[in-house]
């Protein structure tokens, strides 16, 4: 009886252990099935070759290479605008955060391909509904083109992506000197994964509502839908307002007084740079703008963009230093270059459809724009170091509704293959009447609403995180500098030291804390604010 | 009589000096940025995942002429606005000046500041 019951014990412990290891080793080979699936979805090891057409090359398709060809050459120079915005925001900046503005552009644009590679892609030009895109992520599920580009699908890819970049790096402009980076990497996240691409997608996306149905405006709109070239809205209306969310949010640096209260800007640390960025940039746009045709068989639609995109950069540098010149008696290089990018900014949307004499009239305006942006912000006393609200944020606006105005009517939209001419758009002052007006006011009203709105509650939910994730630094970090605070070296050095330790994955050589440090010995860098 | 008030101070309590001393009626001050190292001997900053070491610090150098009755005050200005309580903060030292000249008039003494 003992006997039998004891082994009607084992047997159940017998039963339960045999049950535990089929039971794991079930989940096991499910876990490795999954793995294995979710690793050939992840880099299509197995579907690649179904899924992306083999490559069916006529003799005479010259097309589909030429435009790849193009689209590629303007993302390699909307790209180079990274090297712009560095030279740009560092030289406007202090010598004590130069490095911080250096890195915060790489790291955001690495950030940035990354995240458009899994989602921001998706989200941007994925078919979804009018709000948001929901294909490709991974860029999984690609065809050969995109679309009916005649692009090659990772050309266009890598173009969206520098524009992408674009928006994310325009937003540090305004916070210059003053955000934490683990806050930078924050709010990064969330302009380069989500609300650019988000954004975008009703502009620029299949089936996105602003450039397609107007949604509940549709009636408003009058028949014509909001159009945005190459993004003075989309990335430089968005990057500008969430940038002044940010500075807003953050408030002024440590020492920042107001023009009211008896002050004025600090100054910039780098003219040089400063001013070779902002030319590096306008060099940059010949590839934001013409190539947003994303065709050079619109051969005429290329030169016309490239043109304008000149001569709205020249009215406005010149509209920016005329106008600030009786002010000071003196010819000013710093608004020169905020005002030309201004010009730059508000060609973006409307240089295909505008005239050259169209696209002086929107720089001018746009150079005497930018320097009134730069004194409201002043009189608000809302600390924007680089001026990146009143160039992207203002200058994108004025672009936007200056289509509206004098988009020629000559002009429809450029194809794969040349021009389709069936919807031709036509401003106010060509007597195109105030319908593509009320598209525009209404694309950039939305923008201004909806992203800022956001974003304020984004810089304000950051700002309020405890410790070291709070959008600001502690006061110590910023009088001390960001450089040496937050990435342990500045800038410029007039001597380089002598290496006392290497960390690697395997140890430290030599490890330093305050607590350790005998007098005499050299006290860690982010402990001893200098 | 006249003194020459000389201070080494930390970069970023430079305006906070400059407003103080301005306040209590001082007209004038050289500075100069300047490298070295006290009892905290230098210090290390970081680079491509390395440590290297400074020897000396930046600092910037603040230089004052001041009627001889003004020295203790200016001085206790100076350190009360430029301290922060950690190492690093800096000196102050004062020396008597034999003569000094303003350039414009040719004035001399008191009368030069």
């Amino acid at each position: 009886m003992r006997q039998k019951l004891r082994r009607l014990r084992e047997e159940k412990d017998t039963r339960r252990l045999i049950a535990v290891i089929l039971g794991g080793k079930m989940l096991g080979i499910v876990g490795v099935l999954g793995a294995m699936k979710a690793f050939a979805w992840l880099f299509e090891s197995a579907a690649w070759a179904q899924s992306a057409a083999p490559i069916a090359h006529k003799a005479n398709d010259f097309v589909s290479p030429i435009n790849t060809v193009w689209v590629l050459v303007t993302a390699f120079l909307v790209f180079f605008m990274q090297a712009g915005f560095m030279g740009l925001e560092a030289g406007f900046a202090r010598s004590r955060e130069t490095v911080n503005v250096l890195l915060e552009c790489v790291f955001d644009t690495c950030l940035c391909g990354l995240l458009y590679w899994a989602i921001g892609f998706a989200f941007q030009f994925g078919v979804g509904n009018g709000l948001i895109g929901h294909q490709f992520f991974f860029l999984h599920g690609m065809t050969a083109a995109y679309g009916s580009t005649k692009v090659a699908f990772l050309a266009f890819w890598l173009f969206q992506f520098a524009f992408a970049d674009t928006a994310s790096t325009v937003t540090s402009g305004a916070m210059v000197g003053r955000t934490s980076f683990k806050g930078d990497i924050l709010y990064s996240i969330a302009v380069s994964g989500f609300i650019y691409p988000i954004f975008g997608h009703w502009a620029w996306g299949p089936g996105g509502w602003l450039g397609n149905t107007m949604g509940w405006f549709h009636g408003l709109a009058g028949g014509t839908v909001f159009r945005d070239f190459a993004g003075s809205t989309v990335v430089h209306t968005v990057g500008g307002f969430i940038a002044l969310a940010g500075a807003i949010a953050l408030g002024p640096r440590i020492g920042r007084k107001f023009k009211r209260d008896g002050g004025g800007p600090l100054p910039p640390h780098d003219l040089t740079w400063g001013a070779i960025g902002g030319v590096i940039l306008w060099f940059g746009w010949y590839g934001f703008n013409p190539g947003s045709t994303l065709s050079a068989m619109d051969w005429q639609g290329i030169g016309r963009v490239a043109a304008n995109t000149t001569l709205a950069a020249c009215a406005a540098g010149m509209a920016a230093v005329l106008f600030v010149y009786p002010r000071t008696k003196k010819w000013d290089l710093g608004i020169s270059v905020n005002g030309f990018l201004g010009g730059l900014v508000a060609i973006t949307c409307p240089c295909y459809w505008v005239s050259p004499a169209g696209a002086i009239a929107i720089g001018a305006v746009a150079g005497i724009v930018v320097p009134l942006g730069i004194d409201l912000l002043e009189r608000l006393r809302i600390d924007d170091p680089i001026g990146a609200w009143p160039v992207h944020g203002l200058a994108g606006i004025w672009g936007t509704v200056s289509l509206g105005l004098l988009a020629t009517g000559q002009y429809g939209v450029p194809t794969a293959d040349g021009v389709d001419k069936s919807t031709l758009v036509k401003g106010l002052l060509y007597g195109g009447g105030t319908a593509q007006l009320r598209s525009q006011l209404i694309g950039s009203a939305t923008c201004v609403v909806v992203v800022f709105g956001f974003s304020l509650l984004l810089m304000f939910a950051i700002r309020s995180l405890k410790g070291s994730w709070n959008l600001r630094l502690d006061k110590e970090g910023e009088l001390e500098g960001l450089d040496i605070h937050e990435h342990g070296t500045p800038a410029y050095h007039m001597e380089f030291g002598q290496g006392v330790s290497y960390t690697t994955l395997l140890g430290s050589g030599r490890s330093l804390s305050s607590s350790d440090v005998p007098r005499g010995s050299p006290v860690p860098a982010d402990k001893e604010p200098v | 009589m006249i003194h020459l008030v000389t201070a080494i101070v930390k970069p970023f309590k430079l305006e906070e000096i400059k407003d103080a001393l301005r306040g209590a009626g001082i007209v004038g001050m050289t500075v100069t940025e300047v490298q070295g190292y006290g009892r905290q001997g230098g210090k290390s900053e970081t680079f491509r995942g390395g440590e290297y070491q400074l020897s000396f610090v930046p600092k910037v150098k603040v230089e004052v002429l001041v009627d001889s009755g003004d020295v203790d005050k200016v001085m206790d200005i100076i350190a009360a606005t430029g301290r922060t309580g950690k190492i690093g903060d800096g000196k102050i030292w004062a020396v008597d000046v034999d003569r000094a000249m303003r350039v414009r008039t040719g004035e001399v003494g008191a009368e030069a500041l």
